[in-house]
């Protein structure tokens, strides 16, 4: 057989073998068997010098050729056989990524203070600072300082845990006004947070234990516009624009005009409902100038400073923010209740 | 107050349906609570009822000519007293402590708690059910119909807002009346047969015999009307508000009569009352009147004059009002109001409204006629200050922070607890905690006293979540304990921390081995560490300690300047059982004062070091006794280590009697060498090692393990 042909049928061969082989383990071996030091093209070269010397340009030539040739296929199926290995095994590695997450444990902010604090957060930005007071009051600062005559019907709405005749359960976040009034002089200007009790019997809606939200303003000029425009931007910035601020006249011993604040009913949205019993308002809490024997008693000239107050129930508030029914959930201490927020 | 509806609108010429005119009166203060359609028991007659929800200072409004004027004025409509005949009182004889006609005498032996009584005598009536338009008013304003004589008496009260009471004549000695204190002690029977003991502090309706009636609450049993009345005293007075809260407060009773007096009846309205009942008696008992009434009264009881400047009103309300429209406001309202000047009114107080006394007050009846809704909104200018929150706000903030973000959910719970929960929690009698500060009136026998710890709370929500079958607690407080100091003095509040870990703490997930899952000492000491750490406080040291609820051998003295201010550790057995819990749990509890005064705003940056550092680690063997502890090992290490020691890592803790020998213990550091000064080399690094190897044998015996 001529040379060249033998090249061919090799040639040929080692095509068919690399383009057959399955996996890399077997095409390294064809690799030997043909191109490696002892393999078949290093034998052929050996046999030119066998050649006729004029046969032996053309059949180097032809050599390498297949030589060439045959690396350039090794290459190829090793890339392809290569990159089929690395499919085979990603494809090992999947995984049912339907199964559920590692989450790392962060714990849950209670959805009252969160609540509160996001009212605090509006008022900061009206240049409010916090102001404290104890939780345990005397009746000077609960009811007294407040202009709240000793037997006056308002009393009762109170509804007072009293520890003895003098000292108390403070049932509102007002007593903080006269507190900050009587160390400091006008301008005053604070928001009060803070846990408040009254003996109500728990029920659903009812609780003994709850966190009210107070706001003090006395300065020269402080009309009770300003009340309604500073109440409007807080309910603006927690309900969004139509979000309206209802007042209506109501009694508050420590202010004078006195009004009620309802808002717009969150859940539809005024056309009236269950939860607003039909009036499209729910009732958030009682507001209004301060009144002149509040800041007489404080020391504070009432001709020179006007005032204005409010206090707004922070429960209402986180119950229509997350749709929350019972006021007993928040303190519960359950943790179906607490991770949901 | 029930309202019905066609009463009201017999005195107010408006044309408005029931929700229109409950609308309007909302806005006007008086919120109309409910609206009622109302069929009498009979099924004759139909209403709509408005439900009035009346502030504690108007009592004016507790009838249904006050509603009318309030609603006239509102509405800026027209309204009319009914037509009363006042001659049929005759020309009433009066006097100022006493008067009397041949019928009645009547004495005021304390003018102060009453300062007006008028009395009236009708005779030959004829008791019988009420006729059907009285008696289904009544029903309707929710009053049940008795009979004509006291339902005259109740429908007056309603539509005048003045209580009446009417006496059974013949049962009273002689018709004398004495208002009177009662004597320490005195008793009687009420209408509701009940026998009332009084005091000196009571005031009472009496004749000659003894007490008649308690002024202003309720009658008595012996000279109650009845159906054989035929002939009555009839009572219209005027009673001090506190007086007769006080007793009725006291004595608790409460009653129609009695709600009006506190919010203050018009004292110049008790002749018109008497007059406009002597009318509905004859036209509904027959009957005549005997003789004139006997008034008598007071001296002091003149209008109220207050000035009100127009300028100083609307710069309160922030409003443009002209002076002639303030003056039509407070004249619809039922106010007098003369000029004083271009800019100034001096307005004279009808005696329905004794809560009007100064100026501001006028300023809110302006401001209701005119409409909260049309006074404008504006935003107080002057800003003199940032908003803020205070140190000790913020570091609360970043206290709570750091709880959530070691994986603690925040929970509120009742400042109120029992003595039986520190029973449960095992502390002992003289235990600090059990100095309580009791309420007086508690609403349940599980919160009786305020807290002195936040951890009860914490166990009593570990028992409800197993018992909702809720695997993992993590939960956290942080809030005010309160420690009772002298009598009549506030308790000290001190801000607490708090924190209880049950069942799995990592997050609850597949396929990871349980006891990795499972919380322990370390865990809760850790995020007490974590919690100090992000409040920026050093040199908090914890030392073995007791706590009654707490296992002795595991829990912790959280110590900050040679003083405890905390406790961690591992629930006792018995609290465990006591509470029933599956589980062990670990808590802590910190006083957060101390470290919010070390605590510090910001973090101060150490510049990184220059030079890396060396690292080697050793182990050493010791003898396992309670002083030998890793904390006092570490603190022998950093006195041998120098100035070039940075830091001691505990990385193994290993106990095996056969390998170490019986009573040893082996524990494993890593040491971290550095200088900002260069690079130590090995010999120095083991220099350093070898002189912390041999104090460590000398001071603890410890011996190298190699």
């Amino acid at each position: 057989m001529e040379f060249q042909d033998l090249m061919s049928q090799v040639q040929q061969q080692a095509e068919d073998a690399i383009l057959a082989a399955q996996d890399l383990d077997t095409l390294e071996e064809l690799r030997v068997k043909y191109l490696g030091r002892n393999g078949i093209l290093r034998q052929q070269y050996k046999q030119i010098g066998s050649l006729p010397e004029e046969d032996r340009p053309l059949a180097g030539q032809a050599l390498n050729k297949a030589s060439n040739s045959l690396k350039k296929l090794f290459e190829g199926r090793k890339s392809a056989l290569s990159e089929q290995a690395e499919q085979h095994k990603l494809q090992a590695e999947a995984i049912d990524v339907t199964l559920p997450g590692r989450t790392p444990q962060v714990g849950h902010q209670h959805p009252l203070l969160a609540t509160l604090d996001e009212m605090i957060e509006i008022f900061l930005g009206l240049g409010f600072v916090v102001a404290e007071g104890p939780e345990v009051e005397d009746y000077y600062h609960s009811f007294e300082a407040l202009n709240y005559p000793e037997y006056h019907p308002a009393m009762d709405e109170q509804d007072t845990f009293y520890v003895s005749d003098d000292v108390l359960l403070r049932s509102q976040t007002s007593t903080v006004q006269i507190r900050t009034m009587a160390k400091q002089k006008p301008p005053v200007r604070i928001i009060a947070p803070g846990r408040c009790y009254r003996r109500d019997t728990v029920d659903a809606t009812h609780c003994h234990t709850f966190y009210q939200l107070e706001g003090l303003l006395v300065d020269e000029d402080i009309t009770f516009a300003d009340l309604k425009g500073t109440l409007e931007i807080f309910a603006h910035s927690m309900y969004g624009e139509r979000c309206h601020v209802r007042f209506r006249p109501d009694f508050f011993p420590f202010t004078e005009p006195s009004a009620e604040i309802a808002l717009t009913c969150t859940l539809c949205g005024g056309e009236g409902c269950r939860i607003c019993s039909d009036s499209g308002y729910l009732e958030v809490g009682g507001s209004g100038q301060v009144d002149p024997n509040v800041l007489a008693g404080v020391g504070y000239d009432t001709e020179k400073y006007t005032g204005y107050a409010f206090g707004v129930g922070v429960e209402r508030f986180a119950m229509l923010r997350h749709g929350i029914d019972d006021i007993r959930l928040f303190y519960s201490g359950d943790m179906r209740f607490l991770e949901q927020f | 107050m029930r309202v019905p509806y066609s009463w009201l609108m017999e005195y107010l010429k408006a044309d408005l349906e029931p929700q229109e005119l409950a609308q309007v009166l909302t806005m006007g203060g008086l919120e109309v609570e409910e609206i009622i359609d109302f069929r009498s028991e009979d099924g004759e007659f139909a209403d709509t009822v408005l439900v009035t929800s009346v502030t504690s200072n108007r009592g004016d409004l507790l009838s249904m000519t006050g509603t009318a004027r309030h609603a006239a004025a509102l509405l800026g409509a027209e309204w009319k007293m009914p037509e009363i005949d006042m001659g049929l009182l005759g020309d009433p004889v009066s006097g100022q402590t006493e008067a009397a006609n041949d019928q009645m005498r009547i004495e005021l032996a304390n003018p102060k708690a009453c300062p007006r009584y008028s009395g009236l005598v009708m005779d030959e009536l004829t008791v019988a059910e009420s006729p059907d338009w009285l008696a289904y008013r009544l029903e309707a304003a929710g009053m049940r119909p008795l009979a004509n004589l006291v339902d005259c008496t109740n429908y007056v009260m309603l539509e005048l807002g003045q209580p009446l009471h009417g006496f059974d004549y013949n049962l009273l000695q002689d018709g004398h009346i004495i208002v009177r204190s009662a004597t320490e002690g005195e008793q009687m029977l009420t209408l509701d047969q009940q026998w009332r003991t009084l005091g000196e502090q009571d005031l009472l309706i009496a004749d000659a015999a003894g007490p008649a009636a308690i002024a202003g609450i309720m009658g008595g049993a012996d000279t109650e009307m009845t159906w054989d009345t035929t002939k009555v005293l009839l009572e219209s007075a005027h009673f001090d508000a506190t007086t007769i809260r006080k007793t009725s407060l006291r004595i608790g009773l409460s009653s129609e009569a009695n709600y009006r007096f506190e919010r203050i009846v018009d004292p110049q309205g008790t002749l018109r009352a008497l007059a406009r009942v002597a009318g509905l008696l004859l036209e509904t008992c027959g009957g005549t009147i005997v003789g004139e009434a006997v008034d008598v009264c007071a001296p002091d009881l003149t209008p109220l004059r207050v000035p009100l400047r127009v300028e100083k009103c609307n710069k309160i309300l922030g409003t443009q009002i002209p002076a002639q429209q303030m003056q039509a406001h407070l004249t619809a309202l039922g106010f007098e109001v003369e000029a004083d000047g271009p800019d100034k009114f001096q307005v004279t107080v009808p005696g329905f409204r004794p809560d009007v006394e100064r100026e501001i007050d006028l300023v809110e009846e302006v401001a209701i006629v005119h409409g909260y809704e049309n006074i404008p909104s504006t935003v107080p200018g002057k800003l003199t200050q940032s908003g803020q929150l205070t140190r000790n706000q913020k570091l609360e903030r970043r206290a709570r922070q750091a709880l959530r973000a070691a994986g603690l959910n925040e929970t509120i719970s009742y400042s109120m607890i029992s003595r039986r929960d520190l029973d449960r929690m095992g502390y002992p009698q003289d235990a600090p905690e059990r100095n309580m500060l009791p309420l007086a009136s508690p609403v349940s026998e599980e919160e009786t006293h305020m807290r002195t710890t936040l951890l009860p709370s914490l166990l009593e929500a570990a028992e409800h979540n197993q018992r909702q079958r809720v695997s993992s607690v993590r939960l956290y407080e942080i809030a005010n304990v309160f420690y009772p100091r002298g009598q009549d003095e506030l308790p000290e509040e001190r801000l607490h921390a708090a924190s209880l870990i049950m069942g799995p703490y990592w997050s609850s997930t597949w396929n990871l081995p349980e006891d990795t899952q499972s919380p322990d000492f370390y865990i809760i000491k850790g995020i007490v560490e974590q919690l100090i750490a992000a409040l920026g406080v050093e040199g908090v040291s914890y030392q073995a300690a007791e706590h009654p609820s707490l296992h002795p051998g595991q829990c912790a003295a959280v110590i900050l300047d040679d003083k405890q201010i905390g406790v961690i550790g591992e629930l006792s057995r018995e609290v465990q059982a006591e509470y029933d819990l599956e589980e062990p749990a670990y808590l802590f509890e910190l006083e957060l004062e101390p470290l919010m005064q070390q605590a510090s705003q910001y973090a101060e940056y150490e510049h990184l070091p220059r030079y890396p550092a060396a690292l080697r680690d050793i182990a050493v063997v010791l003898d396992d006794t309670p002083e030998n502890t890793a904390g006092a090992l570490g603190q022998v290490v950093m006195e041998a280590g120098g100035e070039y020691l940075s830091e001691v890592a505990v990385f193994d803790v290993f106990e095996d009697a056969e390998k170490l020998g019986e009573g040893k213990k082996q524990l494993a550091f890593n040491l971290t060498f550095r200088t900002p000064e260069g690079t130590l080399t090995d010999e120095q690094v083991d220099d350093l090692v070898a002189a912390i190897v041999s104090h460590l044998r000398k001071k603890l015996g410890a011996e190298l393990r190699s």
